[in-house]
């Protein structure tokens, strides 16, 4: 094994493969705070992508309900009862990992550490679904955090810096795109072993039946390479999502979107990255959950991370809560953005721009009864 | 008076068989093939139990991640002849289960046969060969053995209750254009459309491949045939290639041999496999 950098554990660590970061990196952020669970980015993928024979059971984009839903089940429990540890040390200035990766606990005779579901684990993809931490009692008042909680976890692959599909397919089906991090599994050459699926932590390889292939989500590259989002980000009605490019973090750049909210405000925080992948899809963690929860999902950086986001309302940060405003606003691919006073602008790959929206949203309020029409309405906020 | 009947004929092929097994001569440290044969593709045929077999010994695949930490198969039965263009061999072993229906965390009994490339001194190495130096492989899967023999290519046929509301290329105002039809099911077929041959319907049960060492295995001209059977104690399988160029009753070669049992999750390099074992051509009654 080579030894490489992961920025998300504060050390090198052991892959199967040296280091070789692409020239672009594909990376989303979503803001679970918003997300409904409405599952229309799950459809929007499976029309688009998964409509054939043998896909009938995949979700390369799927919405769960935490802490009781999986796809499939108890893909993150499986994994965290097997990896030992995983304990962060925050005594210097960064959090460092000190348990052990999947790469470092792989046992004799295996690439990863891994699993693979069973066929019936694919049985129930919304089982759990708006399932409460706890009970809720009559007269109970909720206070934040909520003592009986759930929350939506969005997933579509992580086109992970360091994927353990790729690391687990003993003849090289699996590649990382140079150009712009996509990982994808080569239809022509994999020969279905499924070790991939076994590999990928996050279970989000699929086994098709009918083709004898692994199948997954391909970040909707042909959408990417024209400067578009992916389909289940531009079809999100919660407009929780943003997909860019983003760096490493000595190299963010402060107008860059992902950069700035997972590098520069570090609000977007990677999923289990314990795990060692160095996972390219952020999330701003929900502020409601008790955070000795989310802490094992998303890291040390969960209570900072909900800090900053509660402040961007509450307290004026105009920057942050600006740039939050430019989720969903737009089809393109943002790369660079500002804020001018009340106004926030997205700019394309080209350096072209992209949209304009305001800082704060015009709220007009309307007298309950219409003279004109002499009516009287309902206001909703 | 029928029964009585029937009970003698069955009796009659008993014995036969027993018979053929006492008469069957083992070669222990060489795989045989006897000349002049007529080739056949039947793993049940008779003329299998008057050929010599050789009991090749199988040992784990633990040498590449992923390996294959607990053996399973142990042994494989090798009966071989040869019809001066063309060879074929039957491959038999102890299967418990028949696995042929792919899924999730399903998989696929299999066998498989390597030569060198090449008939030199310095063979490639057993596993897989290596750099320059290039076994053939003839692989066999239960699965295309379903499929030739009739399965259709359909979900339902590995899931028989499976509902599916609409596949896109079944939509009505398709359906009259069946070429039409054809691409648009390819759109979500991409291994299909790539040419994948793991993927779709096949006219054999036999894939012929390259490799040069492992994870390096390519998909060459098919130019094997075979048939396999599920028998009651395991699977009995012929495999026929293409006799290897400059092998002569005076000069052999080597052969390896492979099994995958589905049920064991054995995959890929999950094998159990032999070494090199002797190949040799005789002629009858020698």
């Amino acid at each position: 094994m080579a030894r490489v950098n992961n920025w998300q554990l504060g050390r090198e660590m052991s892959y199967w493969y040296p280091e070789s970061r692409p020239d672009k990196q594909f990376a989303a952020v979503f803001d679970i705070n918003k997300c409904i669970a409405c599952q229309t980015c799950t459809l929007a993928c499976k029309t688009t992508w998964t409509s054939g024979k043998g896909q009938e059971y995949m979700l390369w984009n799927n919405v769960e309900t935490k802490p009781y839903g999986f796809y499939p089940l108890g893909w993150d429990l499986k994994l965290l009862e097997m990896l030992d540890g995983q304990k962060w040390d925050q005594s210097g200035e960064k959090p460092v990992y000190g348990g052990s990766t999947i790469f470092e606990s792989a046992p004799a005779g295996e690439r990863v550490l891994g699993w693979r579901p069973e066929e019936e684990d694919y049985a129930y993809p919304n089982v759990g679904e708006d399932d409460c931490a706890g009970q809720i009692d009559g007269g109970t008042s909720f206070q934040m955090p909520h003592m009986a909680w759930f929350y939506y976890l969005a997933r579509i692959c992580n086109h992970c810096t360091y994927p353990a599909c790729l690391a687990a397919c003993p003849r090289g089906s699996i590649y990382k795109r140079p150009e712009d991090g996509i990982v994808l599994v080569d239809q022509g050459r994999c020969r279905g072993y499924q070790e991939c699926v076994r590999g990928c932590p996050y279970k989000k390889v699929f086994f098709n039946p009918m083709s004898g292939t692994s199948e997954k989500c391909i970040a909707c590259y042909p959408k990417m390479e024209q400067g578009l989002q992916p389909q289940c980000f531009v079809n999100c009605i919660g407009k929780i999502r943003m997909a860019g490019w983003i760096s490493k973090p000595e190299e963010a750049r402060e107008d860059n979107p992902i950069d700035y909210l997972v590098h520069v405000r570090k609000i977007a925080l990677p999923l289990f990255p314990q795990f060692g992948l160095e996972p390219n899809v952020y999330y701003i963690p929900p502020i409601h959950v008790p955070t000795s929860f989310t802490r094992q999902m998303f890291g040390p950086g969960v209570d900072d991370a909900i800090a900053a986001y509660k402040k961007a309302m509450s307290e004026g940060d105009d920057d942050l809560a600006g740039l939050l405003g430019l989720f969903g606003s737009t089809e393109e691919v943002m790369s660079r953005w500002t804020r001018n006073g009340e106004t926030i602008t997205g700019f394309n790959d080209k350096g072209e721009e992209a949209v304009r929206v305001p800082l704060r949203e015009p709220v007009n309020i309307r007298p309950a009864y219409d003279k004109l029409y002499q009516i009287t309405r309902v206001n909703c906020p | 008076m029928k029964t009585l009947f029937k009970l003698t004929v069955v009796c009659m092929i008993a014995v036969a068989v027993l018979a053929a097994c006492r008469s069957r001569t083992i070669s222990p440290s060489e795989v045989v093939a006897v000349t002049g044969q007529t080739i056949t593709d039947d793993p049940a045929a008779g003329v299998w139990w008057g050929l010599p077999y050789h009991p090749a010994k199988l040992i784990l695949q633990d040498l590449v991640e992923p390996r294959l930490m607990e053996p399973s198969t142990q042994e494989v039965e090798v009966t071989a002849m040869t019809d001066g263009k063309t060879v074929a061999f039957r491959l038999e072993w102890i299967d418990d289960s028949q696995d042929d229906l792919p899924g999730p965390q399903k998989f696929i009994d299999g066998c498989a046969v390597q030569l060198p490339q090449k008939m030199e001194t310095n063979v490639p190495a057993p596993q897989m060969g290596e750099d320059a130096k290039t076994v053939e492989i003839a692989y066999w899967r239960a699965d295309w053995q379903a499929i030739v023999d009739g399965r259709v290519d359909e979900i339902t046929s590995l899931y028989p209750n499976a509902s599916v509301d609409h596949y896109p290329f079944r939509a009505e105002s398709l359906k009259k254009d069946p070429k039409a039809q054809g691409e648009m099911e390819q759109r979500y077929a991409p291994a299909r459309r790539l040419g994948n041959s793991r993927s779709g319907p096949r006219k054999q049960p036999v894939e012929d491949m390259l490799a040069e060492g492992p994870g390096t295995l390519t998909r060459t001209n098919a130019v094997s045939r075979g048939r396999g059977v599920k028998t009651p104690k395991g699977w009995a399988v012929v495999i026929i290639r293409p006799l290897p160029e400059g092998i002569s009753v005076q000069k052999g070669t080597n052969i390896a041999f492979a099994v995958w049992q589905g049920a064991r999750r054995e995959t890929g390099a999950r094998k159990m496999r032999t070494g090199w074992i002797p190949l040799i051509l005789k002629e009858p009654g020698k």
